[in-house]
């Protein structure tokens, strides 16, 4: 008689947000949160986080360094509604305020092994060039009420954004089960950076 | 029966002449496959680039299909368009590339091509704006009927598709 085998499989990812890029803006912070599908649930590790406030560096790379580490495991029996990690980044404006500086979001990688992504973050834009002047004035940007629509793909046909930055993160994937389960996620591909290259001039 | 999740997303775009574009996609698979979970298709954001030429979306895929057999592998098919600072849209390019075959991830350049009217048309394409778009979406991805048309190259779609399959194996299929 053949034993049951099992019916969930397990996803640890841990890693860190690395360095952002951002040409115009400086003393960032950011948070990070993850979105999952409804048959996910993380059993251990943490969801959520906000880093320190950096600045960039005095030399020539001009560079954003948070080192922030992120460490979570999942549980799921679907692939569906593989987690996303979704990272808000914020800065100070002319006056002060805390306003939002970008959006940015990736899944989980799924093969074992290391993984570099570097993502592009985008602001909200306002509608009219009146709104967008008041709002620089009064420190109240346009931002997403709830972060995490950025994961999503419904809703965005009628968001207008402006991407401005990039943010690159470290993954370790190691996942248990799936092959038994029957899933094939492919070759590792282990030290591969991938993801968009932020234009010459940028530090990489 | 085989199971087919399609995880990644469509990352942006380059080589346009315009800036400010949103893209509306679409997945078209044949008879034997069935969509279990996910949004066949949809529309990103706008985008206007500050930093660079590449318009980004960083719009998310997850899709997961079962099948009984391997023709009608899915196709994702793509139209990008660009508004202007009075909200009017214009075709931009259009475009499809199968999903992947072979599990992992992907890094995918999609090239685009636009329809070219008479020289009339062209003409008030630069001027005005506008400029024909095909009746029919289904000419993107199929090769019937594409004889009829003269077409001008659009910039690439970049996406980043990961593909996970399952109980492959059992049916002896290689990818």
């Amino acid at each position: 008689m053949a034993a049951a085998g099992p019916s969930v499989f397990l996803l640890m990812v841990n890693g860190q947000v690395e360095s952002a890029q951002f040409p115009e803006y400086d003393e960032l912070y950011c948070k990070y949160c993850f979105v999952y599908g409804q048959d996910w649930a993380p059993t251990a590790g943490l969801e959520e986080g906000i880093s320190q406030i950096t600045s960039k560096s005095q030399d020539v790379r001009q560079a954003l360094v948070w080192n922030f580490p992120i460490d979570v495991t999942f549980k799921s029996t679907n692939p569906y509604g593989w987690p996303q990690i979704v990272l808000s980044v914020y800065g100070p404006d002319v006056f002060g305020n805390d306003v939002v500086r970008g959006y940015g979001a990736v899944h989980v990688p799924f093969s074992p092994g290391r993984h570099k992504r570097t993502i592009p973050m985008f602001v909200p834009e306002s509608t009219s060039k009146l709104q967008r002047l008041t709002s620089w004035f009064m420190g109240r940007r346009p931002e997403y009420t709830d972060p995490k629509v950025v994961a999503q793909g419904e809703g965005r046909e009628v968001t207008r954004v402006r991407s401005q930055g990039f943010v690159t993160l470290l993954f370790n994937v190691v996942t248990k089960d799936m092959r038994k389960l029957g899933y094939d996620t492919g070759p590792p591909d282990t030290q591969r950076a991938s993801g968009p290259s932020p234009p010459q001039g940028l530090p990489r | 029966m085989a199971e087919v999740h399609v995880i990644g997303q469509i990352m942006g775009a380059t080589g346009f002449s315009e800036s400010s574009l949103f893209c509306k996609w679409g997945v078209h698979t044949g008879a034997a496959w069935k969509l279990l979970s996910g949004v066949r298709e949809g529309q990103t954001q706008v985008d206007t680039p500050q930093v660079g030429d590449m318009a980004y979306w960083s719009h998310p895929i997850d899709l997961h299909f079962a099948t009984k057999g391997l023709q009608g592998w899915p196709r994702l098919h793509l139209q990008v368009w660009s508004q202007d600072s009075f909200g009017r849209c214009q075709l931009a390019g259009y475009g499809f590339c199968h999903v992947p075959s072979s599990p992992g991830t992907h890094q995918l350049d999609c090239p685009t091509w636009r329809p070219l009217g008479s020289w009339r048309e062209q003409l008030a394409r630069a001027f005005v704006g506008g400029g024909p778009q095909l009746l029919h979406g289904d000419a993107v991805y199929s090769g019937a009927d594409r004889y009829r048309l003269h077409t001008a190259a659009g910039g690439t779609v970049h996406l980043e598709l990961g593909l996970l399959l399952r109980h492959f194996d059992r049916y002896g299929v290689e990818c």
